[in-house]
């Protein structure tokens, strides 16, 4: 059986082609909409099943969570039956997915915290997050790019600040005056048919201490929230490991509810750590969507990863029988 | 035929796996693992963890070994008790650590958040130039992160400089430098009971427990990992405690038993350390597993029956049962934990022996001697306020001294190190009689008066320390000037300078840097006095060192000149640089005759003039108008050569001098450009014949760069000096240089 690390994805994953990819008959499914009833929100396959994409919609924080949430789940329970998972990391929300799937949460508290915490994002009605590479077209590091990101947060006055580290791509969060900052201080660039940079819809502060309110009411709300020890080695936002056999439980609570909301989410470290300490055969990408394909691959060629140094290499590396990034999200889309 | 040894060890730790022994309850996480201890069920496994790691890599470094794809195979298996300290001790608490220190880095690198320890080590034991700690140039222990400055730790030749910073932290502290360390910091010096037998551990030792005699803090934990056999010798029986543990000014503690009682001394060691800032000594009891090393056959020395005794103590599988047996956890969890780490390991083995190596030199070398020229100059010739020297001097500004306006060689340094003193307020000045004396010679009178016991202090009658000392004040962010009294008494110490402060940028791949000026009070011509020992004339010793460079000036303006250059280089570049000072000359008024004061100088101002420094490569010239022949010397041989130069114009032969200024870096460029201007070169070296000086290198780099002139050489005969008029008789003589000048074909006669 091959060793796989999973990794899972975040909030931005959710597109039109992610709809109809909901099983209403999943067990998984059938749990979610108990929960969905107890929040008093709209079924979630009401929503997978609709006859068109609607952003506004499907991308507001309390329904395109727990659909991406779910669709993980189902892709990932299903993976780990063809494979030895030996590690489970995600992006941003797709850490909650980590924490569910490796067992250190329940899929009814999982889901709770999901749902709560993207319906906490709404309240933060302030502020939001830019994406921006800091790479080529070619995968190749760009110093250019990497100093004008740094050189947008340190004009901002404090008001943006960074969020995610993503492969190529940085994340950064700011309020409502930052965001604005950023948009107009960064300078356009073009990767592939996609000019940059890009305002992420619907997407609060996150992952900066301007969300400090939603870990202050995920700490009181999520108390009693019934973590444990996992089955699995989950890599966090900052690269750390917390093994079935040493988890601090209290540690790995605190951290969820605060340092992974409040502090930069350093996604590449969590690759990067993945990759170093348990050398997979491969790496499993639950959906929807593909959105990590390519940072992780972008990981991997700043890494030498399996001789993987450019995008071609890792192009080709990706068309072998089987490729070492198994995107599910893409495999069905 | 020969056992598995590693294969009996893992199955041992198998066996016992599989049994199924349980306790009859199994602890919370929180609960300890007895009654009293401090060690949790939790951090127990965790530890545990580490351990079995730290195991695993070393069962691949031999398989690597096997495959032809990994270089190192001197393991930390049975040592993994030390992983208590890697877990104890704070990423802020500054560690140099020995080779089986695998358990001590796997639980330090938990320490921060991203740490690879697993693929890193891997990378390390197949020499990848992807090796994050020195790039692939040696297997060694460091992090820059976890404040582990790397090193091969073979002869314990590491202590001094973990002395150096201990003694070094509260000092930086009181003059404002930065060290990055809190306050309450301690450093760790690990070394096994075989290598503290070393001259240089027992130095560092006895210089830890000397300065807190001498009311010092000087908080440094030394470890010694006793396993009781240095390769095939066995160490006497409580060896290590009946010395350590009588010694005073030194805390003693004793680390043995089970994990958990190990976990609790080793903290006892660290908050005594820590809260007294008392050089403190933990007697960590291990058991060597497998031999020194993969190629050492344990059997050729050791029998069976201690070779099992020894394997029953494995740490890996006594904390197993200790695990199991206090409830802290199951065969079966312990079983996971040892099968997927090997899965881990063997994964991740693969893909660094995939990873690319060092091939070409440069890239190899480009640590050791990082070059700079143009950051140097601006750092060596940048004015100093006068406001700031006006402070210090007074009205005596050095090139204000009217009675006499020029001044010797001696004098001069002295007023160097005044302006660098002003200059760098990190700068530190120490060695024996540097303080309160002011030097043997004088050079360094004053400089504790101005300046303060903190930046210009004695230090004990050792000159190991004395370069442990600077090693360790470098790392602590100072910029150290120590003084070795007398050439031959670097030898006592050179180690320190060739095994130590040079390689640390090599080991590192330039992370880390202690860059340092060390002053050299040397070379002959003492009219008799002295003898061998304060008349030394060989440099072959330093030259020889990879990444050394080292000035020698003649006179007392070029002396100025170079001290600024040399100091701009340790603290812009991070090297290390000898400044070699010649004692004869330290005095030396005149030139060609008594009274005619040829050989004072007026003092180089630091007023930013970009003349006011000298780098590299630069030469002095006298007689740039002469081109009969090029007379190639430096120090003593130049002021010979100038007197030389002087008789041969009498008689028509127009002798240019060249003075070397730079022992190494060679200024052969400049050798060269000038021996082709002048056809004919002689090689004046004071330093005794075979391998001593330069003499060998200069015909060698002329000949390879395609001159084809006269060379010839003249230099001090192979010997060591001898005392009163037969020092004469040996070193190179004024006569000689004329005569070698003479006998160069074509020369007019």
């Amino acid at each position: 059986m091959s060793r796989v690390v999973v990794l899972c994805p975040g909030r931005g994953s959710y597109t039109e082609a992610s709809l109809g990819s909901l099983d209403p008959d999943h067990d998984l499914v059938r749990a979610a909409e108990r929960r969905r009833a107890d929040f008093g929100l709209e079924p979630l396959l009401a929503l997978d099943t609709s006859e068109r994409f609607e952003p506004a919609r499907h991308l507001r924080p309390a329904h395109v969570s727990p659909l991406i949430f779910v669709k993980a789940m189902i892709d990932a329970t299903e993976a780990a039956r063809g494979h030895e998972v030996v590690a489970v990391g995600g992006n941003s929300l797709g850490w909650y997915t980590a924490l569910c799937l490796g067992g250190a949460l329940g899929f009814k508290d999982a889901f709770r915290l999901v749902q709560r915490m993207s319906l906490l994002q709404e309240e933060l009605a302030e502020g939001g997050q830019v994406l921006y590479p800091r790479m080529n077209e070619d995968w190749s590091p760009s110093a250019e790019l990497a100093a004008a990101a740094e050189a947008a947060l340190a004009s901002s006055g404090g008001e943006a600040l960074p969020s995610i580290d993503l492969g190529g791509y940085v994340v950064l969060a700011g309020s409502k005056k930052g965001v604005s900052h950023l948009l107009s201080t960064l300078p356009q660039v073009r990767i592939g048919s996609v000019t940059y940079p890009i305002r992420l819809a619907q997407h609060g502060p996150y992952h900066t201490h301007l969300a400090r309110s939603v870990s202050d009411a995920a700490s009181r709300e999520f108390a009693d929230l019934p973590f444990r020890r996992p089955e699995v080695t989950l890599i966090d936002g900052r690269g750390r490991r917390h093994s079935p056999w040493s988890t601090d439980v209290a540690a790995l609570a605190a951290y969820t509810l605060g340092h992974q909301i409040t502090a930069p989410y350093d996604f590449t470290a969590s690759v990067r750590v993945a990759l170093r300490e348990f050398a997979p055969d491969q790496v499993v990408l639950p959906g929807p969507g593909n959105t990590l394909g390519g940072i992780v691959g972008q990981v991997m060629a700043s890494e030498g990863w399996s001789g993987v140094h450019t995008k071609e290499d890792f192009t080709a590396l990706q068309a072998r029988t089987t490729p070492f990034v198994l995107s599910l999200g893409l495999a069905r889309g | 035929m020969s056992t598995n040894r590693v294969a009996v060890v893992e199955g041992n730790l198998d066996e016992f796996l599989a049994s199924g022994a349980r306790a009859e309850r199994l602890l919370e996480a929180h609960e300890p693992l007895r009654a009293g201890t401090a060690l949790t069920a939790r951090r127990a496994v965790e530890l545990w963890e580490d351990q079995v790691l730290s195991r695993c890599l070393d069962v691949a470094a031999r398989e690597l070994k096997r495959e032809g794809e990994g270089f190192y195979t001197i393991s930390s298996a049975g040592h993994e008790q030390n992983a208590v300290l890697g877990a104890q001790l704070r990423p802020t608490d500054p560690c140099f650590l020995h080779y089986r220190s695998g358990g001590l880095m796997a639980a330090r690198s938990r320490l921060v958040d991203d740490g690879t320890p697993l693929f890193d080590t891997l990378l390390s034991f197949c020499a990848s130039s992807d090796d994050p700690v020195s790039g692939g140039r040696h297997k060694v222990w460091g992090s820059r992160e976890t404040w582990v400055p790397p090193q091969t730790s073979t002869i314990a030749s590491h202590v001094p400089k973990a002395v150096g910073l201990a003694y070094s932290l509260s000092r930086a502290k009181k003059l404002g430098v930065q060290t990055g360390l809190p306050d309450d910091a301690i450093v760790c010096c690990t070394f096994g009971d075989a290598s503290v037998n070393h001259a240089t551990a027992l130095a560092g030792i006895n210089s830890a427990r000397y300065a807190w005699r001498r009311m010092n803090p000087t908080p440094v934990l030394f470890v010694c990992e006793d396993n009781q056999r240095g390769i095939s010798v066995e160490t006497p029986r409580r060896w290590i405690r009946d010395f350590f543990s009588r010694l005073e000014h030194l805390r003693y503690f004793e680390a043995n038993g089970n994990v958990d009682e190990v976990w609790d001394t080793v903290a006892l060691a660290i908050q005594t350390c820590r809260t007294t800032r008392q050089p403190t000594f933990l007697r960590l009891r291990c058991h060597r597993l497998w031999g020194h090393a993969g190629s050492d056959v344990e059997s050729a020395y050791m029998s069976q029956e201690q070779i099992e005794a020894a394997e029953a103590r494995d740490p890996v599988l006594t904390g197993a049962r200790r695990l199991v047996e206090t409830g802290a956890a199951t065969c079966e969890s312990l079983g996971e934990i040892v099968r997927t780490t090997r899965e881990r390991v063997r994964a991740a083995a693969r893909e660094a022996a995939s990873r690319p190596k060092l091939v070409d030199v440069r890239t190899i070398v480009e640590p050791l001697a990082p070059s700079d020229p143009e950051r140097w100059r601006a750092a060596a010739t940048a004015a100093i306020p006068a406001s700031d020297r006006t402070e210090v001097f007074g009205k005596r500004l050095p090139e204000a001294a009217k009675a006499p306006t020029r001044r010797t060689l001696g004098a001069r340094i002295n007023d160097a190190l005044h302006d660098e003193m002003i200059r760098r307020r990190e700068l530190i000045c120490f060695g024996e009689d540097v303080g309160r004396k002011g030097g043997v010679y004088g050079v360094t009178q004053n400089l504790q008066t101005q300046f303060g016991r903190s930046r210009c202090f004695d230090t004990l009658l050792d000159e190991t320390t004395i370069l442990g000392v600077a090693q360790g004040a470098a790392l602590a962010g100072l910029l150290p000037i120590p003084e070795v009294p007398y050439l031959a008494y670097l030898h006592n110490a050179i180690d320190q300078i060739r095994g130590e402060a040079c390689s640390l940028q090599f080991f590192s791949d330039g992370q880390y840097a202690n860059p340092m000026v060390v002053r050299i009070a040397g070379l002959a011509y003492q009219r008799g006095f002295g003898g061998h020992f304060h008349n030394d004339n060989s440099i072959g010793a330093l030259r020889e060192i990879p990444g050394l460079a080292i000035a020698v000036p003649s006179g007392g303006a070029d002396a100025v000149r170079l001290l600024r250059g040399a100091v701009a280089m340790a603290a812009e570049s991070g090297r290390v640089v000898a400044f070699l000072e010649p004692i004869a000359l330290y005095h030396m008024r005149d030139l060609y005759e008594d009274g005619d004061g040829l050989w004072l100088s007026d003092y180089p101002v630091p007023d930013g003039s970009p003349d006011s420094a000298l780098l590299p490569g630069e030469v002095g010239i006298a007689h740039a108008d002469h081109s009969d022949v090029l007379v190639v010397t430096y120090a003593n041989g130049y002021r010979l050569a100038l007197r030389a130069a002087r008789r041969l114009a009498e008689e028509g032969i127009r002798a240019r001098v060249l003075d070397l200024r730079w022992l190494s870096p060679l200024p052969m460029d400049e050798i060269l450009r000038h021996a082709e201007e002048c056809g004919a070169v002689v090689v004046a070296d004071e330093c005794r014949a075979t391998g001593a000086g330069v003499a060998d290198a200069i015909v060698c780099g002329l000949v390879e760069r395609g001159f084809r002139g006269a060379l010839s050489t003249v230099r001090s005969a192979d010997t060591y000096v001898p005392l009163g008029p037969a020092a004469d008789v040996v070193l190179l003589s004024e006569d000689e240089i004329v005569a070698a000048v003479r006998a160069v074909p074509g020369v007019p006669a």
